[in-house]
């Protein structure tokens, strides 16, 4: 079952374009949404959850689609944009409080053991706490109301090496029952090749591939070779970068041949978002 | 849409608010004042204070995540906005009754608190609601220009009654002269009426633009 299915979002901007985008998750798995800054990753967030009015194609989760079904399915997402910067001067039990009351399946056992899990303090000030433990907090009212799909924009950015991993580790032990799905937004690509399942990657509000992860970097080849070499395979490299000991390009799998010559290898997200990014550049 | 009247007054609406009732409403007891003042602190002081805590905590972003409608948002945010203000009437009805048990022989040159004075106070508040709700919601987050232009409006409004209620003789005397018992009751009805209708308007029309708010 579909956990997810974003279909043809379109939303015009005066300088910005979300085109068509399209990408499906599928119940039980993680899906890292990968894009450089101003790539529009935010922007099919916001679509996701109808906080923004798409200029055209819909949304379904669960099966359903969230135009129609909006107040039942957001019963069913968990959401959060970075950590919670809201009612800052509140304590954690008093926005609770409130929080909980707006949904029918709450859980106050399960909003403990997150609480006791994630060690967080229900007596202290929002603003008190660290930017790791809001990230926490947030994903403890997601789950206590017992959220199957989490859509988080940029839960890891702004934490530090230690708090991310043990964020990361948290997603993959949520996915392990095949219930919950998850789809977070990043630009440290880092935090995708350790506990992604799929990959989607938008640039300039296009996506330009959205698969399995091993299937999307395997999609791509980085070549190494010599500057005499770059006339060859200019034309099919996405961007280039040359030096004086040559060049180093990306380019798609189905466009590399092997038998000429140049050295390859399978790139990392990281150097797929920096090539796309830099194609961005020469086309500006 | 209770839930998130509940929310307002837990998290955006500080205690101080529910007590400016009574602080704005004991001003009732100054002899002989512009009465119309005592209920205008509510539009200078509460409305501009906290619309600018939500904006500051960011509420909107807050509320729009919790699963409910844009509609229900704007309907309980015009619950908590008219709930104050119906506070700010009673107590001002309260303390203007004491009023005229302290000062039975005082000769008012502006209104005095009377029934019909009250149906004005209402027709008041039903002007500042029509612009300023469904001016704030044409954002949701910018507050300042609903404010001053709805404030303007009310006070406008105030200014011009009291002015005619000092220069006009059969007014003057229709609104502090003895009797008149059914005229100050149909002006209040009237108010009330009034009251309601522009706030069951600014509503519709406030939904009808937040609809279009992207957040």
């Amino acid at each position: 079952m579909l956990a997810l299915d974003v279909r043809n979002i379109t939303k015009n901007y005066p300088g910005f374009r979300l085109d068509n985008v399209s990408f499906q998750l599928e119940q039980g798995y993680i899906m890292g949404f990968i894009g450089a800054n101003g790539a529009g990753k935010t922007t099919t967030i916001k679509s996701i959850l109808n906080m923004i009015q798409p200029d055209g194609g819909e949304v379904h989760v669960l099966g359903k689609r969230m135009a129609d079904h909006e107040l039942e399915l957001k019963q069913e997402i968990g959401s959060a944009f970075g950590g919670i910067d809201f009612y800052m001067r509140s304590r954690i039990k008093t926005l609770t409080d409130v929080i909980k009351t707006f949904y029918t399946h709450w859980d106050d056992d399960t909003y403990r053991r997150y609480l006791k899990r994630f060690k967080l303090d229900e007596n202290k000030k929002i603003a008190e706490l660290s930017t790791g433990m809001k990230v926490k907090y947030g994903l403890a009212l997601a789950l206590s109301h017992g959220a199957k799909l989490l859509v988080l924009d940029e839960p890891t950015s702004g934490l530090d090496p230690v708090a991310r991993d043990d964020l990361l580790d948290i997603f993959q032990e949520l996915v392990l029952g095949g219930e919950i799905s998850i789809l977070f937004s990043t630009h440290i690509t880092t935090d995708l090749e350790k506990c992604a399942d799929y990959i989607t990657f938008i640039d300039n509000g296009r996506i330009v591939g959205s698969a399995d992860k091993e299937q999307f970097i395997a999609s791509y080849r980085l070549l190494n070779g010599k500057e005499s070499q770059l006339a060859q395979v200019r034309e099919r490299l996405i961007s280039c970068k040359v030096n004086s000991f040559g060049f180093t390009g990306l380019i798609r799998t189905e466009d590399y041949d092997a038998s000429s010559g140049i050295l390859s290898a399978a790139p990392t997200l990281e150097e797929i978002m920096v090539y796309y990014a830099k194609k961005e550049d020469i086309r500006v | 849409m209770y839930n998130l009247v509940k929310k307002d007054f837990k998290l955006g609406v500080h205690p101080m608010y529910l007590l400016m009732p009574v602080l704005t409403g004991a001003l009732m007891l100054v002899p002989g004042w512009i009465y119309f003042l005592v209920l205008l602190y509510f539009c200078w002081i509460t409305i501009p204070n906290m619309f600018g805590g939500f904006r500051a905590q960011n509420d909107l972003m807050f509320t729009t995540m919790l699963p409910v409608t844009k509609p229900d948002m704007v309907k309980a945010r015009v619950t908590v906005i008219v709930s104050l203000e119906l506070l700010h009437i009673a107590l001002a009805v309260l303390f203007g009754i004491v009023n005229r048990f302290l000062y039975p022989n005082l000769e008012y040159y502006f209104f005095a608190p009377s029934i019909g004075f009250l149906g004005l106070c209402f027709a008041m508040l039903a002007i500042f609601n029509a612009i300023f709700i469904p001016m704030y919601y044409k954002t949701a987050y910018h507050f300042g220009r609903a404010a001053y232009t709805s404030i303007g409006f009310a006070m406008l409004f105030a200014g011009c009654a009291q002015w005619a209620g000092v220069q006009s003789p059969v007014l003057f005397d229709l609104f502090n002269g003895d009797g008149h018992l059914a005229q100050h009751i149909l002006i209040l009805i009237a108010g009330i009426a009034l009251f309601a209708g522009c706030t069951l308007i600014a509503y519709r029309a406030a939904v009808k633009r937040f609809l279009q708010v992207e957040i």
